[in-house]
């Protein structure tokens, strides 16, 4: 099937390839609800993060952080570390979609001289919040006022129903099977299980206990959906020549895109229903990398829902359009195993629902040989991140 | 964000966006918004149209629709569908515009017998929760086409 591409863009981005690092990366406990606040959870991802990158808090002189929840901006840093320097922030940074465009706002800060040591910082603490009835997910789309209107009341909400129908509707258009969803599921279960803090580290998953489970909206099954989770992570970024001289190796960006959907924000209307506009992104941060698909060692991806994981690795040029089942079916997604090792760590899927910061996280310590699926001769690592009419991609390699 | 109108999840029939919807509905009548420049149908409905830019009215279609997708509900995610659970909630595509998805309820129509693209049609019913007394609200909702 070829695809139709006049249903997004790419937002154009100047090369950043090479001109910074990731030096330190910072992650709290993954679990349940903790009791915890986003900004204790947020403040502790940071603390790691600078002390990883054996920095002090006073030398962190730029932030980017979420401004849609804004948990953790300048002055939860400062009233944290006891600081009152001058900082360089964006709220565009964060989690999601903006974890991967964060290393390229921290690229131009830095090359602008407005900034030399940038904090990205996202915590979550959307399982406690769940028990008080607020936050979370669903609360923030059902507070749209179309969505109030036009969808809720016909029950075509939350978020796994639409994706319930993202599902069925990549059932009916490539003949995806169930096993080939569980075959994701199952895949991402084992390497939680290799990672030692994914809430799902524990708990093994077989395909028969997939095709058992209860369904949360028909065909979308209980495995097919990431948990409700509290954590944080952080990262440091900081020019490349700076790097050096700092206690890890570098680990270099060499690609940032970002692609979005014509069709606003809504699931229901999205001109494209089984594509995400990863097409747009990936291969414009594959371009300014300097890489193809066939370089990828890692690949992480906002995998909030099996479907997401199947239609990302179509979109970003792993496979064809309407093959990732099979190619999950094939094993090809095994960190020890396969030809592309895929959410390493678990994934939201199993590791933690903590909306992509920790697949920027993996991919370092891929890169850095310390993470607990690791991968052998792992040199370049990808994050894909999505939020529906939002896509980026981020490439990230050994100093070469 | 937490949403305080007590008649949620019932639509908002004064919401300006999409009271003629509900307006239309309340008369058993499906109506979509159309640019009065280039006759485009918009979907959502938005302040203008974002072709051309031209004004949009409310347009009477035929309900006729086939089925794009559809999932089977069967966790509670709102209190307010505890006792509906089961339902089938559906995307369909207007036979005037397959690009107008309506999301609506899928009724009186056999599950397991569903196949994508099947023809459906609109009918006229009063959606009302449990937990919100008192009140109900005429809405589309969709059924296949009988035979």
């Amino acid at each position: 099937m070829k695809a139709n591409l006049d249903w997004g863009y790419s937002n154009p981005l100047d090369d950043v390839a090479g001109q910074v690092a990731i030096v330190g990366i910072g992650e709290t406990e993954y679990s349940k609800a903790s009791g915890r606040s986003a900004r204790q959870i947020g403040a502790e991802a940071a603390e790691r993060a600078i002390a990883d990158a054996g920095l002090t808090p006073s030398d962190i002189d730029g932030l980017t952080f979420s401004g849609t929840f804004g948990e953790f901006g300048v002055a939860e840093f400062h009233a944290h570390f006891g600081t009152s320097h001058d900082m360089w922030s964006s709220p565009w940074g964060g989690g999601m979609a903006w974890a991967a465009t964060a290393p390229y706002l921290a690229a131009k800060a830095i090359g602008e001289g407005k900034a030399r040591h940038v904090l990205n910082v996202f915590p979550v603490a959307w399982a406690t919040q769940r028990s008080s009835m607020t936050g979370g997910p669903g609360e923030v789309h059902a507070a749209q006022s179309l969505k109030q209107n036009l969808e809720v009341p016909f029950g075509f909400f939350p978020q796994p129903v639409y994706f319930a129908t993202i599902m069925r509707r990549h059932m009916i258009e490539f003949g995806t099977t169930r096993e080939q969803f569980g075959a994701v599921a199952i895949e991402l279960r084992r390497h939680a299980n290799h990672t030692p803090g994914a809430v799902f580290h524990e708990k093994t998953l077989e395909l028969q206990q997939y095709l058992d489970a209860v369904m949360l909206a028909d065909p979308l099954c209980l495995f097919d959906s990431c948990p409700i989770s509290d954590g944080g992570a952080a990262y440091v970024t900081t020019s490349l020549k700076r790097a050096r001289d700092l206690r890890h190796d570098p680990i270099v960006v060499q690609g940032v895109a970002e692609g979005y959907s014509g069709s606003g924000t809504h699931w229901a209307q999205q001109a494209a229903f089984t594509t995400t506009p990863q097409v747009f992104s990936a291969p414009v941060a594959f371009a300014m990398a300097g890489v193809v698909p066939a370089d990828v060692d890692v690949l992480t991806c906002y995998d909030p829902f099996t479907v997401v994981a199947l239609m990302q690795l179509e979109d970003m040029g792993f496979c064809g359009k309407g093959e990732a089942g099979a190619l999950a079916e094939s094993g090809a997604l095994a960190f020890d195993t396969g030809s592309l090792p895929y959410n390493t760590h678990g994934g939201l899927l199993s590791h933690a629902y903590v909306l992509g910061i920790a697949h920027v996280v993996e991919c370092v310590k891929q890169l850095r040989g310390a993470a607990g699926a690791q991968v052998r001769d792992c040199e370049v690592a990808v994050y894909g991140g999505y939020t529906g009419h939002m896509a980026s991609t981020l490439v990230l390699t050994k100093d070469r | 964000m937490t949403i305080e109108r007590s008649t949620f999840p019932l639509p908002d029939v004064d919401d300006a966006m999409t009271a003629p919807f509900f307006a239309a509905a309340a008369r058993d009548a499906l109506e979509i918004p159309r640019c009065v420049a280039c006759a485009r149908f918009v979907w959502y409905p938005e302040a203008a149209c974002p072709s051309c830019g031209g004004s949009l009215e409310w347009r009477p279609v035929s309900g006729l629709a086939t089925l794009f997708s559809w999932a089977v509900v069967q966790r509670v995610f709102l209190p307010a569908f505890a006792e509906q659970v089961p339902y089938v909630t559906a995307l369909v595509a207007l036979v005037e515009d397959p690009a107008v998805r309506v999301c609506t309820y899928l009724i009186d129509s056999e599950t397991a017998a569903l196949v994508a693209e099947m023809p459906c049609e609109v009918v006229f019913r009063d959606l009302n929760f449990p937990t919100v007394e008192g009140v109900s609200v005429r809405v589309p909702m969709f059924r296949v086409t009988p035979r």
